[in-house]
């Protein structure tokens, strides 16, 4: 394992809790520090701690929607945070929610298009993006 | 006015010749009087003598030609004088002074006398006011314009169904007071704007149209749209729209697409961890497993790939169905998104001992892709190749310039080939080569995607194939240039289409 790997520290934003688990399981056995969150709100305070490299951020959540909280970190007023957001959620979106997702976010999956294990793949690519 | 001024210079000439003619008599006379040194008294007499019947000659000749297009519209008048029924009508064909005035003022006539008819006024007015009334009455919503763009009368329904009083419409321009959204750039004004500028009579239909809240730009109803123009028209009548409540009908629709997505959402949960189990049994019980044990692993994966396709390609079907799927065409190299798009593709090629061979055309022009849609479109036919190539090893890709100056791209296999019964309709929803359906996994709805995304980027998808030789399915883009235009007076580097026409950006079409 490469050491830069093992420090790259990822919040995990995921409110189905069998996939938060996959998730979890795959991201640290690839080396990757994970935190796992299942409530928006307390996912927004958790990504404003500036302490991660990567949030992976689901839309549909408990009390805030992931599109919210995209809106609040990338939101120019607030203090900007060094991590690069991924969408990674099962939602179509509406054409409005895709531009605000192309503006504000680095990177967007469908979850059901790829196994925790091309998640790990593609994290690694987009991680020396 | 200028045909006035046309006619004036016609009669002109003949004046001006005729004064030239007779002041040149007066003086060769003089001169012939000094010369052959004749008597002033006698020379005078005979030089006003010529001078006299020259001016009656002449006079007589401008007189008949200034006079032409008076007679030729004495005689139209009289041809609709039902007293002078033998009167012909005049030719105005044969009419050389005078005639764009001439024609204009005949016509007038005939206008008249048609509307008029001579004899039974009571009768026309009577059909004025049954038209009026018809309109008025009538149970759909209708508008109807002159060629300034004023209302000048609509049906009741019109008012009731666009919430607006009479007083807001009639005397105004039809646009100051509806305000309609179109889902592409054939709008209502274009099309007025196109009559005005090059057509006599014409006739146009919309579908999907939103009548937008006057306050907040808010869609309050969904209809289509049918209206008639006709050229200085004689009632005034130079455009007739009619309005076809389909609120209903769309609403429904679009339920049922938000329906689908939120299917779509629920299907993929249960997906997603489906084949993150199954991956998690792939990779750690594999050793514990024996061969058959593996190859049933395996094979869950695949279908739990196929089921997400699946439902993807549902929710895409549906936005095609209800003109949903919108691209953002850019501008691109074609040869690194067909390149990116072949990388990938070459890694699961290989595993099934495929080569993939590509060609591509140097100095091909930029083209306008919606980059995600095109990667799909590429990624079906490449998957396809791979698929039904059987035993064969290569699948061969090639782009260039066509004859048309399109970027035409071909995907070439070896494999089976398609049955000619099955070729037609390869494009269709849920089709599927019967032959090979047992065989070869599939949802049967890439190619219709493929087809519609082709087609909203402005080119054509097509397939050939021979049975035992393989096949070839192949596509062309618009050059960026040709869309250049369509980019023009806006901000956007961006143009937006959706599958049944294209949009250049939300905002620019709202009234």
């Amino acid at each position: 394992m490469e050491p830069d790997i093992k420090q790259t520290k990822i919040l995990c934003v995921e409110d189905e809790h069998f996939i938060s688990e996959l998730y979890n399981r795959a991201l640290t056995k690839a080396g990757y520090d994970v935190k796992t969150v299942l409530d928006g709100v307390e996912a927004l305070k958790e990504a404003q701690t500036d302490e991660y490299d990567i949030i992976l951020l689901d839309i549909m959540l408990p009390n805030m929607t992931g599109l919210d909280i995209l809106d609040k970190l990338r939101n120019p007023a607030e203090p900007q945070i060094k991590a690069k957001i991924i969408i990674a959620t099962n939602l179509e979106q509406s054409e409005e929610n895709r531009l605000a997702v192309e503006e504000k976010a680095d990177a967007y999956v469908v979850k059901a298009e790829m196994t925790p294990r091309q998640l790990v793949e593609f994290l690694d690519q987009f991680k020396t993006a | 006015m200028d045909h006035f001024k046309k006619l004036k210079n016609q009669i002109q000439i003949p004046i001006a010749l005729s004064i030239s003619a007779t002041a040149a008599v007066v003086i060769g006379g003089q001169l012939a009087i000094e010369a052959l040194d004749i008597s002033p008294l006698i020379g005078a007499a005979a030089v006003l003598v010529v001078v006299l019947i020259l001016a009656i000659l002449l006079s007589d000749f401008a007189a008949k030609k200034a006079l032409i297009p008076v007679k030729t519209i004495w005689e139209a008048v009289l041809h609709i004088d039902p007293d002078h029924h033998t009167t012909a009508a005049p030719n105005l064909t044969s009419l050389k002074v005078g005639r764009e005035l001439v024609t204009s003022i005949v016509l007038q006539v005939y206008q008249f006398a048609s509307q008029e008819n001579g004899k039974d006024l009571i009768e026309h007015r009577k059909q004025v006011i049954q038209a009026a009334n018809i309109v008025s009455h009538m149970p759909l919503p209708l508008f109807v314009f002159n060629k300034s763009l004023i209302v000048t009368n609509a049906s009741n329904s019109a008012l009731e169904y666009t919430g607006v009083s009479s007083s807001d419409l009639f005397g105004k321009s039809l646009f100051d007071t509806l305000k309609l959204e179109f889902s592409d750039d054939h709008t209502l004004d274009a099309w007025v704007i196109a009559c005005q500028e090059n057509k006599v009579t014409d006739t146009a239909y919309w579908e999907r149209v939103h009548v937008l809240s006057k306050e907040n730009d808010s869609v309050i109803r969904q209809c289509d749209i049918s209206a008639y123009y006709n050229r200085d028209n004689a009632s005034g009548a130079e455009f007739i729209v009619t309005l076809f409540d389909r609120t209903a009908r769309y609403s429904l629709e679009d339920d049922q697409l938000s329906f689908v997505s939120m299917a779509v959402h629920e299907l993929r949960t249960p997906i997603t961890m489906l084949r993150g189990y199954i991956e998690v049994i792939d990779e750690e019980l594999k050793d514990k497993l024996d061969d058959e044990m593996k190859q049933f692993v395996v094979k869950m994966g695949i279908a739990a790939k196929n089921l997400s396709s699946f439902v993807s390609n549902i929710l895409n079907v549906a936005r095609i169905d209800h003109n949903q799927l919108s691209l953002h065409l850019i501008e691109k190299p074609w040869k690194e998104t067909l390149s990116e798009s072949i990388t990938d593709a070459e890694l699961r090629a290989k595993i099934r001992g495929k080569n993939i061979q590509l060609t591509i055309d140097e100095n091909l022009p930029t083209v306008a892709v919606d980059q995600v849609s095109i990667y799909e479109v590429l990624n079906n036919l490449l998957e396809n190749a791979i698929k039904y190539s059987g035993e064969s090893k290569d699948i061969i890709v090639k782009s260039g310039l066509n004859k048309d100056g399109l970027v035409e791209t071909t995907v070439q296999d070896f494999g089976a080939g398609i049955p000619t019964s099955v070729l037609p309709y390869l494009f269709e929803k849920f089709s599927r080569n019967h032959r090979t359906r047992a065989s070869v996994s599939g949802t049967g709805l890439g190619l219709y995607l493929s087809k519609a995304i082709i087609t909203a980027h402005g080119g054509q998808i097509w397939a050939s194939s021979k049975e035992g030789e393989g096949s070839t399915f192949g596509f062309t883009l618009q050059p960026y240039t040709n869309m250049a235009s369509e980019l023009e007076g806006t901000q956007n580097k961006e143009i937006t289409r959706n599958a049944h026409g294209w949009i250049k950006n939300h905002s620019l079409y709202r009234r």
